[in-house]
């Protein structure tokens, strides 16, 4: 019966799978390589590095584990599904007002900031690749500066014009945010190369988990408890030597 | 004050004045000493244009044990019309254990009004050795410059499904504070300067930062009620002079 439930409960048997095209190109987007600058933002864990608060494995991924579950759950996880059902309507008002929100609820300048540069560089690299009419329609918004442009918004309005299903959407947004991070740990600890590794491996449970608990979210469940890691964001403007942007 | 509409056990004061001092003082009140299993406050503050206004908290505000499992609402609008300043001095909020909370606060300004608001939220009766027993604590902040949005903060602390201690979280702080400022004047302000002022100490946390538009966010975590109070204190006292 337990194995019954536990099957029930998994959301990767109930959700579509998506097809080879619209999976590789989601694996695309997400690869270190793509050049949206995801390596140069560290969202305030540098500062953790500096004050030597992450020295260890064990260090990194309890941080990892709190900057999944109570800041990219709670926050960018969420719009970016909020986001995705807006875009599959066509809901421009929605999206507008998402938008606003993803900017108002990130309050340390250098994570505000950092969400609207990968947000331009993404809409930047994917809108020539002709995937949507309607991503190139948001686009222009940005160039006429009506909006910003945040990530999380342009990533689940892509993603809605891709043939991903919202679940995978996020879960490979959450897998690769804080693979990004230890990768970006591996330069500025320094850890080896196979700590990371192992470091990611270990997550890799917890990501689906949180990608499981975003599905039971809506706009209302948002919220920012991660505020150690925004004092950290906050401090990181006035760090005197940065490898990171944020 | 040209309106006041007030029902028990919310009243508000006269106004009164410093001297020459346009600014009215105005003291909030709350006569049945806390809020508990439901109960519900309104407060909605309209500023007219040109209006200088400082609301003082006359105590911190108690959230008492919910023993009928209803959560005690707070609602606070506020609308600034242009040219107005409000400055709110904080007070604490104080969950009891078992209390459960949510409080929603709206600031509606025109581009060249002026405001600064603080908040304290402490983690119970800490000298009772209530830390982190309420149920849930709820905060809603929303800022909003003519029609944009410009800063959503949500809190929402349950302690008794995840404690708030982890790392990147409250990381063994109990007292969160904030303070906000919106003004014409606030890039004027050197945030970097102010910054590095900052008293930073074991079991001080603090960090400021820009929000968009002219609007300064400053954040404390702190074990220590007093210490940090103090430090706010401080700096809501240079941020006013500043603007």
């Amino acid at each position: 019966m337990k194995q019954l439930k536990e099957d029930s409960n998994n959301h990767s048997n109930t959700v579509d799978t998506p097809t080879d095209l619209a999976l590789l190109r989601l694996f695309q987007i997400h690869d270190s390589a793509f050049p949206i600058g995801s390596y140069t933002q560290s969202y305030g864990m540098e500062t953790y590095i500096q004050e030597d608060v992450i020295r260890t494995k064990e260090d990194l991924t309890a941080y990892c584990t709190s900057f999944l579950f109570h800041n990219l759950v709670r926050g960018d996880a969420i719009l970016i599904q909020e986001a995705y059902a807006a875009a599959r309507e066509r809901d421009i008002e929605r999206l507008l007002y998402l938008e606003q929100l993803c900017g108002a609820m990130k309050l340390a300048k250098e994570s505000r900031e950092a969400s609207v540069n990968l947000g331009r560089q993404f809409i930047k690299t994917v809108s020539p690749l002709g995937t949507d009419n309607f991503l190139v329609e948001w686009k222009n918004r940005i160039d006429s500066k009506e909006i910003k442009g945040h990530y999380a918004i342009l990533y689940g309005i892509y993603s809605a014009t891709t043939g991903v299903s919202a679940h995978h959407a996020v879960m490979t947004y959450l897998f690769a945010s804080l693979n990004g991070l230890v990768q970006n740990a591996v330069r500025a600890v320094p850890f080896g190369q196979t700590t990371g590794v192992q470091a990611m491996y270990e997550l890799i449970e917890q990501v689906t988990e949180a990608a499981e608990l975003v599905s039971t979210l809506t706009e209302d469940d948002i919220s920012n408890n991660a505020l150690g890691i925004e004092l950290a964001s906050m401090k990181h403007e006035y760090l005197y030597s940065r490898l990171f942007i944020s | 004050m040209p309106h006041v509409y007030q029902q028990p056990p919310l009243k508000a004061s006269r106004e009164l004045y410093e001297g020459k001092d346009p600014t009215a003082t105005v003291y909030i009140m709350e006569s049945s000493g806390g809020m508990v299993a439901g109960d519900r406050n309104d407060i909605t503050v309209k500023l007219a244009p040109d209006s200088s206004v400082r609301l003082v908290q006359q105590s911190a505000l108690k959230i008492y044990p919910s023993h009928t499992g209803d959560t005690c609402l707070f609602t606070i609008n506020v609308d600034l019309g242009e040219r107005a300043r409000l400055e709110w001095m904080p007070e604490v909020i104080i969950p009891f254990a078992d209390a459960k909370f949510q409080v929603d606060t709206t600031l509606r300004i025109a581009r060249d009004a002026t405001v600064l608001w603080g908040e304290i939220i402490a983690p119970g009766r800490e000298k009772r050795g209530e830390i982190f027993d309420y149920v849930s604590f709820r905060s809603n902040f929303k800022i909003f410059v003519e029609d944009e949005l410009i800063a959503f903060d949500s809190l929402h602390f349950s302690p008794k499904e995840a404690a708030p201690d982890e790392i990147g979280v409250l990381e063994g702080a109990m007292y969160i504070g904030s303070i906000w400022l919106v003004s014409p004047n606030a890039a004027e302000v050197d945030v970097r300067s102010l910054q590095e002022t900052l008293r930073v100490e074991e079991g001080l946390k603090a960090g400021m930062t820009r929000l968009e538009g002219n609007a300064i966010h400053c954040r404390w975590l702190a074990v220590d009620q007093w210490t940090m109070q103090e430090e706010m204190k401080r700096v809501y006292a240079l941020l006013a002079e500043m603007v």
